[in-house]
């Protein structure tokens, strides 16, 4: 059973048509991995999937719910979450305060200081003061509180430690396992195929691939000319 | 001197208070609403009619506050269905033309500049300081400036609601991706900052000409108290507007300078852009 | 003056002389005072859509600067002054000049709202000194005397009308000329403006200054209109219908203008004859003005459409791309080893709060090459062409273009110091015609041959093309023109195929690459399509992390590992 459908997607920038008759599935409980050059239309796509731009044509089915008409926030109270790229928390908030703003109101705080105990003590520390793999955690924990059932993931490793990266894929991985259907877009392909199950590749704003995860590992010949060209 | 000067002191407290509310909707909802004043008039003036009307004291109060929160949720929804992503200048600009549309409607209805009697909701003087007499209206607008300065701050603080509206005020687009209910929300803030005005204005107008214009205008010493509070901070604008009355009051006790008083406002926001923009370069957000 | 100015000019002084001769010989002299006041209004109209529709500023004193002229004219007249009421109202335009720069100066760095404040503050506190003050006359009913020869109501009409036409003429003119169009560009973008050297200041204070300077007009035309005056002509809610009108009707436009004037005296002239309160009036202009706002056009702007689309076809332009394969990218030769460096940059450091953005950035762009800048996202690269055209606050080392320093000066001095830049996103105004987009950014009015040719080897539309009209894709065409039309020494390309197409990326690409060879222009471009980097660039360089990881010629970079971890991540990783 699916629990992300998108078909024949439309996302227009500024004017000019960035997304181009996308078309993907996430199945419940697996990590798709979304990969693709810088300016492909990876994070677009995403937004147009959670509402943050209006979508010039096209289905997007949540569960069996249509929800591509739909505000940004009342796709996000019928289960998407979206983890913005470029650490979006609210810097004037803390941290206790980032996770309380998103909570739904049988989650509790604590879930995420459990998962991320180096956030406790940072707790009432302003959220802009925080390094970036701290701002990454929150913003994780704070789409956690918010019990999504697809959680869609926006360059997650941007400029953060490799260490940090490959704990966070981790964690990744068990919410999956968990049940959490997850939609990833990463520039670092390695790491993403790692733990992702099917794969889709973005080119000039439309699918160029579609398969398996671990297709694209084992020909890694593949994915160099799907980012580097020809 | 001394006494003039004081006099300003219920002006300052509405300055301050209808100042602090257009930061408030400037800080949570983006928007610098030249509506402000005019909303409060509405307010006062549905009040005021309805006690010519002979309705009870307590019962057109009620009523002429309800008038200004609706009308004030009313400019909120108009700002919301068309011009929630416009802006900051167009955002301005519409609120612009609603004010010359609230103001040619109000001065219709409520019959022109003639000014007409006001019931004075707090009359007399609270107490005498250094022989000078400070009205009790002067003490109520200052206390209801202080009040809603706090009231706003700890709400903002404490509340989740006020956590809510802090996010929407610093990422709109992020708070509707977490839920936040982005409409709901700025409709309450533009309800707050006009039943907040309209009660600033029912106080001070037995002090004032009042006509629906003169009321409307009072938004201008209110946008020098935001100003001097940065648009950003509700203490400062609070000072700010009590300072502004002050020296209007004083100016006005001057003899050579009392029709110059309602220059001061212009000349403190020349001050304090002079002041504040003297390295700025160009507008940051395009 | 060329053939399209000179015919549209002609057409419109006929249009103006049949319309005056109709109104004088038909009408009663009452109908021809009200057409008077109509004009006087356009005029003032004229320059609040200067500030307002043009430069997107909201000024809401403009009727103070008119009682300014108005007071000017007034006063001369009681002291029986030399010259006639011509020479007089100039004068009175003059006087509001210096009020208008005083007013503006403080308030047109920052936000445009502030303006918008200042000016309110300042039109609340005239109205009560003018009160107080009264109009020269005004108490002993002098009338302010006109001229001989235009003392019949008609003849008044009739120089009001010329005052317009002038004024409406002058105002089409500048437009064409890199200031004029400045106006209509930093109401659409300020940092797009500064790039093409426009000082964004300068521009909006003179934008203002000439507003007061028309608004000063209009009260001295008042004056000779009514003889005496008085306060109420001049008040802050007169100053506020005004812009409201403006923003509905689009007074930018001299048609625009003239319908507004005709909305401000003929409205309330309506509603009188039919029974009902004049001053419902502004409440119809409210709620227009609300509703051009929330459509983001303007009356004049939307008939100007209409008759575009009725008389002209199609509202799109084809696009500039072209099916045909015949545009092939040669990737320039390299550039020799002593040739100099256009662009140096050494230590380049940029920090934003404890994040250091760029971290001891060099490297340099030889005279004549296309050199790539590539990297993964949020590598630095916006960065560095922020910091090396002038839009960062600060930075640590050194700028040099073509041996000259550049640290410290502001961004429009260093696109006249010929260097430019175009931006991921397209920043050209849509209420620009294509010619006069290349006249901003060229910083001159190019010769007709000259910007045909560019055009056309660019694959854009003509000069005449509104860019509203023009696809998305093909601006970004457009965008690439702009800079090379100023001859800089050197083009700072952010992404300029950032949204396009695979093949019309390849045609751009094929543009780019001709680009030192054709115009002698030094290119580095910041692009993440590989396919493009590796059709125009010879040398390329990598930025991760805020560093320089890999440099040389394209291809030998784009098989370093280095890069390939850059962008993939670990390529053990891979195998695992």
């Amino acid at each position: 059973m699916s629990a992300l459908r998108v078909e024949n997607l439309f996302v227009n920038r500024a004017g000019l048509p960035v997304v181009r008759n996308a078309s993907l599935i996430v199945d419940e409980g697996t990590i798709t991995v979304l990969l693709g050059a810088n300016g492909a239309g990876k994070t677009t796509l995403l937004e147009g999937i959670a509402g943050a731009v209006a979508s010039s044509g096209g289905v997007i089915r949540l569960g069996d719910i249509y929800v591509e008409k739909l505000g940004p926030s009342r796709r996000a109270k019928a289960g998407l979450s979206l983890i913005e790229q470029g650490r979006a928390v609210f810097v004037d908030l803390t941290v206790e305060e980032n996770l309380e703003v998103a909570r739904h109101d049988e989650a509790s705080t604590d879930e995420v200081f459990k998962i991320f105990p180096e956030l406790v003590q940072r707790r009432h520390v302003k959220s802009g003061l925080l390094s970036g793999g701290e701002q990454q955690m929150l913003l994780i924990g704070r789409s956690l509180l918010a019990r999504p059932k697809v959680l869609l993931i926006d360059e997650m490793s941007l400029g953060l430690a490799p260490l940090i990266v490959q704990r966070l894929m981790k964690l990744v991985a068990e919410l999956s396992r968990q049940g959490l259907s997850v939609l990833l877009v990463e520039q670092f392909a390695s790491l993403a195929l790692a733990v992702g199950h099917r794969a889709y590749v973005l080119r000039h704003g439309h699918i160029a691939y579609d398969g398996t995860c671990k297709e694209l590992r084992d020909d890694p010949q593949k994915l160099h000319h799907l980012y580097f060209g020809e | 001197m001394f006494t003039s000067t004081v006099a300003g002191l219920a002006a300052g407290g509405a300055y301050a208070l209808i100042g602090v509310c257009l930061v408030f909707t400037y800080r949570l909802v983006s928007v610098v609403n030249f509506t402000g004043a005019a909303i409060g008039a509405t307010g006062t003036f549905a009040m005021v009619m309805l006690r010519e009307q002979g309705f009870s004291l307590p019962f057109s109060i009620l009523a002429g506050l309800a008038c200004g929160t609706v009308i004030a949720a009313l400019l909120g929804a108009v700002m919301m269905k068309w011009f929630a992503s416009a802006p900051a200048q167009t955002k301005a600009a519409v609120t612009v033309a609603l004010l010359v549309g609230m103001i040619a409607l109000g001065l219709r209805i409520t019959g022109g500049q003639h000014p007409r009697p006001f019931p004075d909701l707090v009359p007399g003087s609270a107490f005498t300081l250094a022989g000078v007499v400070i009205t009790r209206a002067a003490l109520v607008t200052i206390s209801l400036a202080f009040i809603f300065t706090i009231a706003a701050t700890r709400f903002l603080n404490r509340t989740r609601m006020g956590l809510q509206l802090r996010a929407l005020s610093e990422r709109p687009v992020s708070a509707e991706l977490i839920g936040i209910p982005v409409r709901k929300l700025s409709i309450g803030v533009w309800a707050t900052a006009g039943i907040a005005t309209t009660l600033a204005l029912m106080i001070i107008a037995p002090q004032r000409a009042p006509n629906f214009l003169t009321f409307s205008m009072l938004v201008v010493p209110a946008f020098a108290a935001a100003l001097i509070g940065g648009f950003r901070s509700f203490w400062l604008t609070l000072a700010g507007g009590i300072a502004l009355g002050l020296l209007e009051g004083m100016a006005a006790g001057l003899s050579g300078l009392a029709q110059f008083r309602s220059a001061v406002p212009f000349l403190i926001i020349l001050a304090v852009l002079l002041w504040s923009q003297r390295r700025a370069r160009w507008d940051e957000q395009r | 003056m060329s053939s399209a100015n000179l015919k549209s000019t002609l057409v419109t002084i006929l249009i103006a002389c049949v319309a005056t001769a109709i109104i004088n010989f038909t009408l009663t002299s009452y109908w021809v005072f009200l057409f008077t006041g109509a004009v006087v209004a356009a005029i003032a109209l004229l320059g609040v859509g200067l500030v307002a529709s043009r430069a997107g500023m909201i000024s809401l004193c403009q009727m103070s600067f008119a009682a300014i002229g108005a007071w000017v004219v007034a006063w001369l007249n009681v002291k029986h002054a030399p010259g006639s009421l011509l020479l007089w109202v100039l004068l009175g335009g003059l006087a509001a000049v210096p009020f208008g720069i005083a007013i503006g100066l403080p308030a047109l760095r920052l936000r445009g709202i502030n303006l918008a404040i200042v000016t309110l503050g300042f039109a609340a506190a005239f109205d009560v000194i003018l009160l107080s003050y009264t109009f020269p006359g005004q108490t002993k009913f002098i009338f302010v005397k006109r001229p001989d020869l235009f003392s019949s109501d008609q003849a008044y009409f009739a120089l009001c009308v010329a005052v317009f036409v002038i004024l409406a003429i002058a105002l089409n003119l500048l437009s064409q000329t890199p200031l004029g169009a400045s106006w209509l560009a930093l109401r659409h973008s300020e940092r797009g403006t500064a790039a093409h050297g426009v000082s964004i200041p300068q521009s909006k204070l003179s934008a203002f200054a000439l507003s007061a300077f028309i608004a000063g007009l209009s009260g001295g035309l008042l004056a000779g209109q009514l003889g005496t005056l008085v306060a109420e002509s001049f008040t802050l809610m007169v100053s506020m219908v005004y812009f409201v009108v403006t923003t509905m009707a689009g007074a930018h436009l001299a048609e625009g203008a003239i319908f507004g004037g005709m909305l401000i005296i003929f409205f309330p002239e309506v509603l009188r004859r039919l029974n009902l309160p004049q001053d419902i009036g502004n409440v119809f202009f409210a709620l227009g003005a609300t509703q051009a706002l929330s459509m983001g056009g303007t009356m004049a702007e939307d008939l100007r459409g209409l008759f575009r689309k009725i008389f002209k076809g199609k509202e799109i332009v084809a696009s500039g791309f072209t099916e045909d394969a015949a545009l092939v990218a040669v990737v320039p030769p390299a550039v020799k080893a002593n040739a100099k460096a256009m662009l140096d940059i050494k230590n380049l450091t940029v920090r934003y709060g404890s994040v250091v953005a760029l971290n001891d950035v060099s490297f340099a762009v030889p005279e004549g090459s296309v050199v790539g800048l590539i990297g993964p996202n949020g590598a630095g690269k916006s960065t560095l062409i922020d910091g090396v055209t002038g839009f960062l606050a600060t930075y640590d080392g050194t700028v040099l273009l073509d041996g000259q320093k550049l640290d410290g000066l502001l961004a429009h001095l260093r696109a006249r110091a010929g260097i430019r830049r175009t931006w991921q996103q397209t920043r050209i105004a849509p209420q620009l015609s294509v010619g006069d987009y290349l006249t901003l950014a060229a910083s001159r009015r190019l010769k007709a041959e000259e910007s045909e040719e560019l055009l056309l080897w660019m694959g854009c539309p003509g000069p005449q093309t509104a860019i509203s009209q023009i696809d998305a894709g093909t601006r970004r065409l457009l965008d690439v023109a702009g800079v090379i039309a100023a001859r800089p020494k050197i083009v700072l390309l952010d992404e300029p195929a950032a949204g396009l197409s695979h093949q019309e990326s390849t045609q751009l690409a094929a543009r780019i690459a001709q680009i030192p060879a054709r115009f002698g222009t030094s290119v580095l471009m910041v692009e993440h399509d590989m396919d493009l980097v590796r059709m125009v660039c010879n040398t390329i360089f990598v930025l991760d992390f805020g560093k320089i990881i890999a440099s040389g010629p394209t291809q030998k970079v784009l098989d370093d590992p280095r890069v390939i971890k850059a962008y993939i991540g670990d390529p053990e990783g891979l195998a695992t």
